[in-house]
């Protein structure tokens, strides 16, 4: 009788797969390399500043003509803006929109790219042919140029429907990985032992090779989502979208409409949101730069 | 008199590539019953890991059929078809490969728990203990957290072989299932694998290279040698290791090295002409062994095909020499 | 005076989780025109120490004692304190190595020939035409047509054939010594059957010595003189191949002999070793083979066992109840364990 007694073969150490085998092994792979936990805390510090700080601080929207382009000062660290109001309240409540739609244009490219991906993989044929030829074209279109008529075009008002155009130009980059990965697990044996065992398609794509897959679609979430806030800032900042509600880009573009370059004491008008984007991003690649060392065994050691 | 349990009825699997058409498997026949343990030996090449797939029912034949029960297998729909899906599992090589690296072993076992014997919860958990009791993985508790990678090699084969029991089949196909494994456990996967057959009346196929792990399998059951695509020889495995009819059979249990210094060194061995195995792109004609082989007639053996024939003592061979002399190749090559 | 001499070698691998003793205290002489084959299972550390004879292990690999003395009556010294350029010329001039056949072991872009090219370049031979002269007569020699596989790439030939390359290419510099790892695992076998008598043949025409790393007890008994079994870094076991095979005395050994089935003669009773090897991070204190052993007493958890002499000369094995497995095996001096045992 063969009994767990954990023997590990020193074959087996660096083939260690992707399951994060808890929280503290996480942590310690991310410590490994500093610039991937550097960027986790920016994240979470950025995630904090954009959901929960405005539950703590309150709005100040008041127009305050006194103070236009006030100097920093302990009032306002960081100034005040064209109609007087602080800049810091204005970062606090400028990340949630902003991040949301992110989060949700990653998320919807995402689904698309597996969805499809994986159905070109497993079915083959002409279904493959035509998903691939749609993505080829998609992949080709400069994404700015297309955002921008889009955009100009049908003049998106809610978030959501600002989140489904970012998708939409995101998803055929994940999708040719996808299906690369698939076409390369369906021929392994644990997924032919799947098939033996009549377990079905759905089960095979999601619970067999999808897991395989996960460095690559965390990952290529987390681009997704800096991709998606460059292209809010650029539709924003060039005025394409209806400017309701406040975040970052909108303070961008008000910023530089109302002239905050010429003026010594508006610079962190200008700077600030700015420097949360750019930090925001920042973290997110650092994050992602992290997790794929945590993902790949093969640099661990 | 009920029709034997599975059966391959000519079969043949050709595969076209830019070099030409390669003939992996020709013309095979071979009825396996219940509870038989048989072994497919033979060297790269001559296909028998193909031969054991299209058992599996993994890979259509391009010719002849695949019988279960009686009925042609890939005639079959909707849920005949996953009743046979189910009975034939197939073990395999690479114990690294067999399981998916991201599952824990319960995670692994419960879905064909879950949708062949709607066992969920409380009634999955107690049927995969027994399950990995009955493949020697003790305390099983112990194996249901873990991933693959906190295996050994042995102990994942045991796993797969769980795995393919979760279904209930009637036939395991085990392809080289113990040539990555340790040496010194080879035995002890046998006897798991041999114990199914004789206590589960599970048919159990073993398809290796190595001709003493086929003797120590098959010991109550059969031995089918395949060359270049062909069956050449087919016996009970006690007279086949000691008196191989077909010369092919007989110049590879001659050329085996034994771990036993005196006798491995004074084993009679039979000298083949030529060092080149063909390729299957361009067969010799005639009996494919010829240009090997010490009984080859020329006139003969390079021009008419051999079929398997019966010898006395229930053994099948494909050569004209030793079906027309009645005699085994081993005696007419002086090596008995 | 043997050519080889290995004095107490450990070698020593960094992990994450701590350092792995992968060799420990390896001893052993190596004569002229010898062979030896080292049988071990995965985990015994018979790779490890393979490379680790010519130094060419891989950086987390540290030696952490012992010495490796070659003297060919002409020089001698400690490999392990040989500098860079002068390793380089003991490598493949006094001691080549034959990895296994797999495709990796070539560089899969260039010809055979260019292989032989670099190979001989890499190690002093500067004329081109040397070097065609000695493949050419190499080829000759492992009974291969230097027309057909010259301008061949790796993946065109057999693995018989890629076997044969290697061993000619480790023959390059008519070396003292060649060392093989797992020279027939992975081959058919007719082939291996083919490799076996060429190296027989080769050892005889050119008189080198020969040490084998393999799991395989076969080619063991086919080609060598003595044999050393190793489990989980050590030495367990030292003897003739006649002794090791017919009168072992260590259980590992009696272990392996029971576990390997045969095809001609008697079957004998084939049983498997129980349980698994240890973890070579963490290793128990005493024997390490204790967990598995039938012959186990209290006092073997003490300490490590030293290779202690036993019933028949020049044959030492690491156990202190050498003596029970000697009476176990009851007196038929010739037949093999398995039958013994039955």
């Amino acid at each position: 009788m063969t009994t767990a007694t954990g023997v590990i073969d020193r074959r087996d150490v660096s083939r260690i797969p992707g399951p994060l085998v808890g929280l503290v092994e996480f942590l310690r792979m991310m410590s490994k390399k500093p610039v991937g936990l550097i960027g986790l805390i920016g994240v979470l510090f950025f995630l904090f500043l954009a959901y929960i700080a405005p539950l703590i601080v309150p709005l100040q929207d008041a127009v305050d003509v006194t103070a236009i382009y006030a100097k920093p000062s302990l009032a306002h660290p960081l100034g005040t803006d064209f109609q007087g109001r602080d800049v810091v309240n204005q970062i606090v409540y400028g990340g949630g929109d902003i991040i949301t739609t992110a989060i949700l244009a990653a998320l919807l490219s995402t689904l698309i790219a597996i969805t499809f991906g994986s159905i070109a993989a497993t079915v083959g044929g002409r279904i493959d042919a035509l998903i691939l030829a749609i993505t080829d074209v998609a992949l080709t279109i400069p994404s700015l140029i297309l955002l921008i008529v889009i955009a100009a075009i049908f003049r998106p008002s809610s978030f959501f429907a600002l989140a489904v155009i970012l998708a939409l130009l995101q998803w055929p980059a994940l999708l040719r990985q996808i299906r690369a990965q698939v076409l390369s697990l369906k021929e392994r044996d644990f997924v032919e032992a799947a098939r033996s065992l009549d377990l079905g398609l759905l089960h095979i794509i999601f619970r067999e090779m999808l897991p395989n897959m996960r460095s690559y679609i965390v990952i290529h979430f987390i681009i997704a989502m800096t991709l998606a806030i460059y292209a809010q800032a650029a539709i924003m900042f060039l005025g394409l979208v209806p400017l309701s509600g406040k975040n970052w880009a909108i303070m961008l573009y008000f910023a530089y409409n109302q002239g905050a370059l010429f003026f010594k004491d508006s610079f962190f008008y200008l700077m600030g949101p700015i420097m949360a984007i750019a930090l925001f991003q920042l973290s997110l690649v650092w994050l992602a730069s992290g997790l794929e060392d945590v993902f790949n065994p093969r640099l661990r050691n | 008199m009920s029709p034997p349990l599975i059966q391959l009825d000519g079969v043949s699997r050709t595969y076209t590539t830019p070099a030409g058409t390669i003939t992996a498997v020709d013309n095979v026949s071979m009825t396996l019953e219940e509870s038989e343990t048989i072994c497919i030996v033979g060297e790269s090449g001559c296909g028998k890991t193909t031969t054991g797939r299209i058992l599996a029912g993994l890979l259509r034949p391009s010719s002849g059929r695949l019988l279960f029960e009686g009925a042609d297998v890939w005639e079959k729909k909707g849920n005949d078809l996953a009743r046979f899906r189910r009975a034939v599992q197939l073990v395999h090589q690479d114990p690294y490969a067999s399981l998916n690296p991201t599952r824990t072993i319960a995670q692994t076992l419960a879905p064909p728990l879950a949708k062949h014997k709607k066992a969920h919860g409380k009634a999955a958990r107690a049927a995969m203990i027994s399950l990995l009791e009955r493949v020697g993985l003790t305390p099983p508790a112990d194996f249901l957290l873990k991933y693959p990678h906190q295996l050994s090699g042995g102990q994942r084969q045991r796993v797969s072989i769980a795995r393919a029991l979760t279904v209930d089949p009637r036939v395991i196909v085990a392809d080289e299932a113990v040539s990555m494994v340790d040496v010194s456990i080879r035995i002890s996967l046998l006897d798991l694998l041999h114990n199914l057959a004789t206590e589960f009346h599970v048919t159990t196929v073993l398809i290796t290279h190595d001709l003493a792990v086929a003797r120590y399998f098959a010991r109550k059951g059969r031995i089918s040698v395949m060359y270049l695509g062909k069956v050449v020889e087919l016996a009970n495995t006690e007279p086949l290791v000691s008196d191989p009819a077909h010369p092919y059979s007989t110049a590879l249990i001659a050329a085996i090295p034994e771990a036993d210094p005196t006798m491995t060194r004074t084993k009679k061995r039979v000298t083949l002409k030529g060092a080149e195995v063909p390729s299957l792109l361009n067969l010799p004609p005639g009996c494919v062994f010829h240009p090997r082989c010490p009984l080859a007639e020329p006139g003969l053996c390079d021009v008419v095909v051999p079929t398997l024939g019966d010898l006395p003592g229930g053994r099948s061979v494909a050569c004209h020499v030793a079906l027309r002399e009645r005699q085994p190749a081993a005696e007419l090559l002086g090596v008995r | 005076m043997p050519v080889l001499s290995v004095r107490d070698l450990s070698i020593e691998y960094r992990t994450r989780r701590g350092p792995v003793q992968a060799v420990r205290d390896v001893t052993f002489d190596l004569e002229q025109g010898e062979t030896i084959a080292i049988i071990g299972e995965s985990g015994s550390g018979k790779t490890t120490l393979a490379v680790g004879l010519i130094r060419l292990s891989p950086r987390s690999a540290r030696v952490t004692k012992g010495e490796i003395r070659y003297d060919d009556g002409k020089r001698a010294f400690d490999v392990l304190s040989l500098d860079a350029e002068r390793l380089r010329r003991f490598r493949w001039a006094d001691c080549a190595m034959v990895f296994q056949a797999a495709l990796s072991a070539f560089n899969p872009v260039i010809t055979i020939w260019e292989q032989f090219l670099d190979t001989g370049r890499a190690h002093g031979m500067g004329d081109k035409h040397k070097v065609h002269d000695r493949t050419k007569e190499l080829l000759d020699l492992v009974h291969l047509d230097p027309k057909r596989v010259l301008s061949a790439y790796p993946h065109e030939l057999s693995g018989g054939m890629r076997q044969r390359v290697l061993i000619a290419m480790a023959l390059l510099l008519d070396p003292r010594i060649v060392i093989l790892d797992e020279p027939t695992t992975a081959l058919d076998i007719l082939t291996q059957r083919a490799i076996i008598d060429l190296l027989r043949e080769l050892r005889g025409r050119l008189g080198f010595s020969t040490i084998f790393i393999s799991h395989d007890l076969s080619i063991a008994a086919e080609l060598a003189d003595r044999m050393l079994t190793m489990y989980a870094g050590r030495v367990v076991e030292r003897a003739s191949v006649d002794d090791l095979f017919y009168r072992p005395r260590h259980p590992y050994s009696v272990g392996l002999m029971r576990a390997v089935p045969r095809v001609s003669g008697a079957m004998g009773s084939v049983v498997s070793i129980p349980g698994s090897p240890p973890d070579l991070i963490r290793l128990p204190r005493g024997c390490s083979y204790y967990p598995r052993c039938p012959f186990h007493i209290e006092q073997c958890l003490e300490q490590d066992p030293p290779l202690l002499p036993v019933d028949t000369p020049k044959h030492e094995a690491a156990c202190i109840r050498w003596e029970a497995v000697a009476a176990a095996l009851g007196s038929d001096a010739e037949a093999p364990v398995a039958e013994k045992l039955a």
